[in-house]
């Protein structure tokens, strides 16, 4: 019994006087997702790999929209968003002290605009993820004649690629046994 | 399905020799996962007969059940009794591995020999198989739901591939509790339920005990009231990656030794690699998790014995473990580093120094309370010879981890079964033969000074390396089974791929699963004021709110009172059996007598009780 009051004594109190003074996180603790809406792009890789469905893609192809959301009710802080963001948009804060007295205020949603196709006129990706796509190959060290020819079908949907590909690619078949093969 | 191919490298080819010998053309099949993984199909009929075989003359221990829809694979269900085989005496020398003894089950006759008479550990498994699947065990001795609750629709089997959307749920079709208890009768004795929310036990379990006089004479008890359908929303909503975060949320003490039985079990089954460096990080964050979980469960052994100081000092130390799985994962619980293939990431130069100056503050302050505890009178009191596991029941059932190890069985997955990088690391299994609660808990003590060195060892012995293999091969319909010592046991989990980025079956078997049938026969012959302690004893957590029922069995009147957080009743009762109440632990007895006696003024009465 004396050895407990004297390891009492000697420790005195644990408790601190959070909330009435800040509490220290340790460097690289997982708090709240932090989103940058100047980076992001909207390519919805954080949607896909966010294991709650926290964070979610919606696309209004009527407004030529599409919406990125976060819904701090569903995070676990896993940072799973963090890791797959091509563009580094999406960072976990220490911040944790997240309760809010309306629960709109835990919903977070960016807008981004759509691309329309330069042939159908269907809205198919962002804008900002095309001209991501379109800086990424300027800057592969693709030679220049192949990177005029891929960036300008970039504002092409992948429909109208394709259906344009298919006769293209025929021609060159015809081209090929035309020259004797 | 899977099958590894390299025969060099097979462990425990013997028990399956032994098993040809014996049975011969009941074999029908033989496909090995892992080096120490094999399944053999075996011909439906003689499945009690091999299960036991493998349990009593080959040294098994039943480690899960596995019920399979394989109709859409090959038409048929199939159940898989997994035993961890390891020779019947406990020399080192047997080779040991686990069989999976698996039959095939036509859907259009839904049924199989139940295994529980022969071999009495399988009883929730068959219970939880005819829940889920709807396959009748033939022959179970306990026919009553065990997982499903008691409004759910007859011919409903949650599991099967065919039957429901995950997110479907259906009308409850009673408003009573149908749930029948085992019926205790004599002369004098009372029925005392404890529940539905245990106190002790983080999840609702409701418990009825049997008593004469002061004495139980026997227990039952019904859990699963917040079964939360995890293994279905994995299979539907989740891609295999994804699911290592579900599992890291199965348990809020050791969810990372779930989360490590899971990434191990698809790893094994599609045969990837995973890094050293990774497999020092789990080991390592594995033994973080056991030092926490230990502190809090010698903190509320305190508890429970009504030594509150000590439990507040256990809390106060084990916060240094928290602020050690801070350091290295970011975060206090849910650690959530773990990919398949290895670990997300890495422990860095200046988290491995400050997380060792921790780690030799929180071995040295917790060795100062370790022996307080145990030189506390009362403690050893209150724990000695009480809430006996024998070693026959304990053989019987399979109970896993300190519960098992308290009762002189040296058995531990960690040596018996090593994983991550437990074969590397120097160590010491811990077991005690004094087959009672102070047993168990100094299992946990010495346990505690094992793992606080073990994290030690692996943060200085820690390879360089990669800590992640990435560009692996999803191979459809391959299985394999993970399994983790967590701080409560053996975790086992069973995992098949599917054919979309999905898993196909999951089924997670937590330690405790194993723990709870063999609880009867600890409570039986103690006294009602131990129960609480007595399931503590095999580490559940403690509830905010508890629910005491008096059943008079001669009156067969009842009455319910809800005893809140706060220790207030939310009903005041009229006079009644304040006798049987006054067992209960000091903590709560005195507030709950104290309420029950009226004003606070009778406070004074119920503390000379």
């Amino acid at each position: 019994m004396l050895k407990l009051f004297k390891e009492v004594l000697r420790v005195g109190t644990a408790t601190l006087p959070y909330p009435f003074e800040p509490i220290e996180q340790m460097p690289g603790f997982r708090g709240k997702p932090h989103h940058d809406p100047e980076k992001c792009i909207a390519c919805a890789a954080c949607a896909i790999a966010c294991p709650p469905n926290a964070l979610n893609i919606t696309t209004d192809l009527y407004q030529g929209f599409q919406t990125w959301s976060l819904f701090m009710g569903r995070c676990i802080y896993c940072g799973r968003c963090e890791e797959v963001c091509p563009t580094g948009a999406i960072k976990l804060s220490p911040d944790f002290e997240l309760a809010v007295m309306n629960k709109a205020d835990l919903y977070e949603r960016a807008d981004y605009k759509l691309a329309a196709c330069r042939n159908c006129g269907i809205y198919f990706a962002t804008v900002k993820e095309v001209e991501y796509v379109s800086e990424l190959l300027k800057q592969s060290g693709m030679p220049e004649a192949d990177l005029t020819d891929t960036l300008s079908m970039l504002d092409v949907c992948p429909e109208c690629k394709r259906k344009n590909d298919v006769p293209k690619m025929v021609r060159g078949f015809h081209k090929e046994g035309s020259d004797g093969h | 399905m899977t099958v590894w191919q390299e025969e060099k490298t097979r462990i425990g080819g013997k028990h399956i020799e032994a098993l040809r010998a014996r049975f011969g053309s009941s074999i029908l099949d033989e496909t090995w996962q892992a080096p120490d993984q094999v399944t053999v199909t075996v011909a439906l009929n003689d499945l009690p007969e091999v299960v036991e075989f493998l349990y009593y003359q080959q040294g098994g221990w039943l480690s899960t059940v596995v019920a399979n829809d394989e109709r859409p694979i090959n038409g048929q269900f199939a159940i898989y009794y997994v035993l961890s085989v390891e020779g019947v005496d406990e020399s080192r020398a047997h080779e040991k591995t686990y069989v999976m003894a698996r039959v095939q089950i036509p859907p259009h006759q839904p049924e199989f020999p139940s295994v529980t008479p022969k071999v009495p550990a399988a009883i929730w498994y068959e219970r939880e198989v005819r829940d889920m699947f709807g396959i009748q065990p033939i022959g179970l001795p306990d026919e009553r739901r065990l997982v499903l609750p008691d409004d759910w629709p007859d011919g409903l089997y949650p599991l099967r591939k065919d039957t429901m959307d995950y997110r479907y749920r259906p009308e409850p079709t009673t408003e009573d509790e149908t749930y029948e208890f085992i019926n205790v009768e004599g002369e004098g004795i009372v029925q005392v339920p404890l529940g539905p929310l245990h106190m002790t036990s983080d999840e609702p379990g409701h418990f009825r005990l049997y008593v004469d006089g002061e004495h139980i004479v026997d227990a039952d008890y019904r859990l699963f009231y917040v079964h939360r359908g995890m293994e279905k929303l994995a299979e539907s909503r989740l891609n295999y990656d994804q699911v290592t975060f579900l599992a890291d949320r199965i348990c809020g003490i050791c969810g990372y030794a779930h989360n490590v039985a899971y990434s191990t079990s698809v790893e094994r089954a599609l045969g990837i690699e995973v890094p050293a460096r990774a497999e020092f990080i789990r080991t390592i964050l594995l033994e973080c998790e056991r030092l926490h979980s230990h502190l809090l469960n010698l903190g509320l052994a305190c508890h429970f014995v009504g030594f509150d100081t000590g439990f507040m000092q256990f809390f106060r130390v084990r916060e240094k473990a928290m602020q050690m799985a801070e350091i290295l994962t970011g975060s206090r619980k849910t650690y959530g580093v773990n990919l398949i293939g290895g670990v997300r990431r890495d422990i860095l130069n200046e988290q491995r120094t400050t997380t060792l100056k921790l780690l030799n503050e929180l071995r040295e302050e917790a060795a100062r309370l370790i022996n307080m505890f145990v030189e506390t009178p009362n403690v050893v009191q209150r724990t000695q010879s009480i809430g006996l596991l024998e070693k026959k029941v304990a053989r019987d059932y399979s109970p896993v981890g300190p519960t098992l190890r308290g009762s002189s069985f040296a058995r531990d997955i960690r040596v018996i079964h090593p994983y991550c990088a437990y074969d590397r690391v120097p160590w010491q299994v811990v077991a005690k033969d004094g087959c009672d609660i102070l047993a168990r808990t100094l299992v946990r003590a010495e346990e505690f000074f094992e793992s606080a060195s073990m994290v030690e060892r692996c943060l200085e012995d820690m390879p360089e390396g990669p800590v992640l293999t990435e560009g692996f091969k999803y191979q459809p319909y391959h299985y394999a089974l993970g399994y983790v010592e967590a701080p409560r046991g053996e975790d086992i989990h069973w995992s098949m791929l599917g054919d979309n980025q999905k898993i196909y079956r999951w089924k997670c078997r937590a330690s405790s699963y194993n723990n709870w049938p063999s609880l009867r026969y600890m409570l039986r012959g103690n006294t009602i004021s131990d129960a609480p302690l007595i399931v503590a004893s095999i580490d559940p957590c403690y509830s905010c709110t508890e629910r005491v029922t008096v059943v008079d069995v001669r009156k067969k009147k009842a009455t319910m009172y809800a005893l809140q957080g706060n220790g207030t009743l939310l009903h005041r009762p009229q006079g009644l059996a304040v006798e049987i109440i006054c067992s209960y632990p000091l903590i709560f007895t005195a507030r709950l007598i104290a309420e029950m006696c009226g004003q606070e003024g009778d406070r004074r009465y119920a503390k000379t009780l």
